[in-house]
């Protein structure tokens, strides 16, 4: 019953997330053959400096499916969602329950159990999410003349999966330290902002499967280290804390 | 002869809790035997809420000894346990239906029967959410929560908190009917004196982390007195060497005395000093209360 609890306390940031992620996947085949017509206008076009080398390489990305699919998608859209609904989810924690934490805590279940449940829970919502919509890619494909691979989904879900999860394990952290909703919110969404200045981006959009057909293994195993030493620390301070 | 002693359901032993420096409790000492029914009285800020919720595992005490059937708090306990909030904190976006069936999941010597009969008689609206229910129905449905779950030990803080007299009144009722009926131990915290004296039969009063008095209502009735001591003329300034003298006013000629051992080596004190009548009076649990908690003048 703690898996029910934790769907109907959770399942409108979820609905809410599938729906997003799900149409900005169908999106980016479906805009793809417009994109096609305005890549065909660029050549005329000026690009200098840093930020006309970006749009050089985007265009360039974009001549074909996988790499428009890669650039606006893998690299772009998903982490961005991705990242903001681990940490929707995340913050959903026992302490912010707005009301039914004292009998939560008066149930013959102990706190580990309710973290383990709460973040199981929560975890499997975020790899629905990371990795169902983008199906709708391969699915919706030959639609518009172009395919897909499905190992490609696989990989990219995996990675921005794991890569998310420290998000998730990092805001379930801050609400075992703080009882309110905002506070774990705001941190976690101003640590999302700086992250890919640690190359967090190169991780969770699977850059190096996409150029070099190699996982980033290392990147991936940081990634599932950190997260399980937030939620270990998260699980010490639910432990130790008063109600 | 000695009546044997029963088993202690809930015992602590120098118990104490600091939150930010700031004592909440400050050695509780505490013993609930099984079966009674005990009204845990103080003031507001006393530490009933903090006790309680040490009981439950809800706090960690910062030192001393807190134990429920004869162990520390965990889970396995809890389950043994039905408990009522003073918020009656129940999730708001569950229908009365849902709620039941959740906690029921939780105890496996879940009384159906029981879930039935005060659904019946507490009229609850199965399938509204709590969110939607006044505070006496939300009380009502925690009671019931508590009461269907097989518990061995009922802890309620403040179970009437917020509520019209009427509404109080029945949930006063329903916890009486339930354990007449039911075999069980009930640990409740108030400050609604009245309350107490009408369903509990052994009393505790916290004051500023302590408890100050502890026993059973019939004990403490006899025990505790006034003695109204009146002299022919002014009254002697004095203080009484025998024990139990808790408090002492003199007003003109007469000299109250309230004492929790009993008048007689008062009487006999209040004699040797040329009193010309001692009274002794019952007193009732609010002066009790009142006495023991009330600051020194």
């Amino acid at each position: 019953m703690l898996w029910y609890k934790s769907w109907l306390e959770t399942r409108w940031r979820f609905i809410i997330g599938m729906a997003l992620v799900l149409c900005s996947a169908a999106g980016t085949v479906i805009t793809y053959p417009h994109i096609q017509q305005l890549i065909a206008l660029t050549p005329t076009m000026d690009f200098s400096g840093p930020l006309g080398k970006e749009i050089r390489e985007g265009i360039e990305l974009a001549r074909t499916f996988r790499g428009f699919v890669w650039s606006n998608w893998y690299h772009q859209n998903l982490p961005h969602l991705a990242t903001l609904f681990a940490i929707l989810l995340g913050t959903a924690g026992l302490l912010s329950e707005s009301r039914g934490a004292l009998f939560t805590l008066s149930l013959p279940v102990s706190r580990n159990r309710l973290l383990g449940v709460r973040a199981a829970a929560g975890l499997g919502e975020l790899f629905v999410l990371t990795f169902v919509p983008s199906f709708l890619i391969p699915l919706f494909a030959p639609a518009i003349g172009e395919s897909y691979s499905i190992t490609s989904v696989i990989v990219h879900g995996l990675c921005a999966f794991i890569a998310a999860s420290v998000f998730f394990a990092f805001a379930l952290w801050l609400s075992t330290i703080w009882s309110d909703l905002w506070r774990p919110l705001l941190v976690a969404l101003g640590v999302a902002l700086v992250s890919p200045l640690a190359g967090f981006s190169k991780v969770i959009s699977g850059e190096t499967w996409f150029r070099s057909g190699q996982l980033p293994w290392g990147g991936l195993l940081a990634s599932a280290a950190i997260s399980a030493v937030l939620y270990s620390l998260a699980a010490r301070n639910l432990t130790r804390r008063d109600f | 002869m000695h009546e044997p002693m029963a088993e202690l359901i809930v015992e602590t032993s120098e118990l104490r809790k600091s939150y930010d420096g700031v004592e909440a409790l400050r050695g509780l000492d505490l013993q609930l035997p099984a079966g009674s029914i005990c009204g845990f009285l103080g003031k507001n800020g006393a530490g009933k809420t903090t006790t309680i919720k040490i009981l439950l595992g809800l706090a960690h005490p910062t030192s001393g000894v807190a134990r429920v059937f004869g162990s520390a708090i965990d889970a396995s306990a809890r389950q043994r346990i039905g408990f009522v909030s003073e918020e009656k904190d129940l999730y708001g976006y569950m229908t009365v239906d849902d709620m039941i069936r959740f906690t029921a999941a939780f105890f496996p010597r879940w009384r159906a029967d029981l879930q039935q009969r005060y659904v019946r008689k507490f009229d609850l609206p199965l399938m509204r959410k709590v969110k939607e229910l006044s505070r006496g129905t939300r009380t009502k449905l925690a009671l019931l929560l508590a009461f269907c779950r097989g518990a061995e030990l009922l802890i309620f803080d403040e179970p009437t908190s917020g509520l019209d007299p009427a509404m109080a009144n029945d949930v006063l009722q329903a916890i009486i009917g339930h354990v007449a009926n039911e075999a069980m131990t009930v640990f409740f915290s108030s400050h609604q004196i009245a309350e107490v004296d009408q369903i509990a039969d052994r009393v505790v009063i916290i004051d500023r982390g302590r408890s100050i008095v502890a026993g059973t209502l019939d004990d403490l009735r006899e025990k505790f007195c006034r003695i109204e001591i009146v002299f022919g003329g002014e009254a002697p300034a004095v203080t009484f060497r025998a024990p139990g003298v808790l408090r002492t006013k003199r007003m003109g000629r007469v000299i109250s005395v309230f004492s929790n051992a009993g008048a007689d080596d008062i009487a006999a004190e209040a004699s040797a000093l040329g009193a010309v009548s001692v009274d002794v009076m019952p007193v009732t649990l609010k002066e009790i209360f009142l006495e023991s908690v009330s600051e020194e003048e």
